[in-house]
């Protein structure tokens, strides 16, 4: 029996983790996106991490939690990153350029204007801080 | 685009019942519990035949009120929300009916197929139920008139607003 459960266990994680492995894909092929993007939004390379923030007028979590979030590590950086807000409602443009499906979306972008993060959905604060000291070429 | 009057849905309360969906199929399928493949069949089927999600409930008594989720209103057509539910109860249903006749590997992989769709509408925002609704209603079939909101793909959550 527990053998059995466990077995079911074993073969349920296998099945989640496929399918995390397929969201992945997913986000990657939005990374790839991004990058041949990157120019819509600049004229010439940031030379510091970039946030390009999705939002709408009428998003809730985003006038909530996602703005307080980016405003508390703008707060933090400084001048060292530059956060790029847009209205998909007056962007759909840009908005399905980027391959943008719901709001909020959060890229995070390295000082090459290479995107290396997508986020979607609601993303705090703590994890846009882990996901910008991970760049390689980026220390706080 | 053909004009329509959208409605409030909120998303928070599709993505609570499609969480429960996903929960307890895992741990029907895990413990080897048809009986709760057809529990979940069941309340997938009432809230079909309720206009609702089947978990409404518990999102409404418990969830919301103590601020565990929070409201995520949305200008959207609540109808393919409930053709996709009814689509899942159709699935749940053909799933448990087959492992309670012996068929356990169709039947749970029916199951999973109910958790994927779940798992995308809940954590990617698509819709395949409503995706199928809106094909389907491109052939104007009696019953499917809706079409996505402006600016929509087919599916996909509506961006807050762009409906409005």
């Amino acid at each position: 029996m527990n053998a059995d459960i466990l077995l079911r266990s074993a073969l349920a994680i296998a099945i989640i983790i496929v399918g995390i492995f397929g969201y992945w894909l997913l986000n990657q092929r939005l990374l790839v996106r991004a990058k041949s993007n990157i120019f819509t939004l600049f004229s010439q390379l940031p030379n510091k991490p970039v946030i390009v923030y999705f939002t709408t007028p009428d998003c809730a979590p985003c006038k909530t939690v996602q703005r307080p979030a980016l405003s508390r590590v703008s707060q933090l950086l400084g001048d060292s990153l530059q956060v790029i807000e847009i209205d998909a409602t007056q962007r759909p443009d840009l908005a399905r350029q980027w391959g943008v499906m719901s709001v909020p979306t959060t890229f995070l972008l390295d000082a090459r204007g290479e995107a290396r993060y997508v986020n979607n959905g609601v993303t705090r604060a703590e994890k846009l801080m882990e996901q910008l000291e991970s760049l390689s070429d980026y220390s706080i | 685009m053909i004009s329509q009057t959208l409605q409030k849905v909120d998303h928070a309360a599709l993505k609570a019942n499609q969480l429960f969906i996903i929960s307890l199929n895992i741990l029907a399928f895990i413990f080897d519990q048809p009986w709760l493949a057809a529990f979940v069949a069941l309340v997938m089927g009432l809230g079909s035949a309720f206009k609702v999600p089947g978990f409404l409930p518990v999102y409404k008594n418990i969830l919301k009120p103590r601020g565990w989720v929070k409201p995520d209103v949305l200008d959207d057509n609540p109808e393919p929300h409930r053709f996709a539910q009814f689509l899942g109860f159709v699935f749940m249903t053909a799933g448990s009916v087959s492992l309670f006749l012996g068929a356990t590997v169709l039947g749970w992989s029916l199951v999973w197929l109910v958790v994927a769709l779940a798992a995308l509408n809940a954590f990617g925002g698509f819709c395949v139920g409503c995706a199928v609704y809106y094909w389907l209603s491109r052939f104007q079939l009696p019953g499917f008139s809706k079409q996505p909101p402006a600016g929509t793909f087919p599916g996909m959550k509506p961006k807050a607003g762009v409906g409005a």
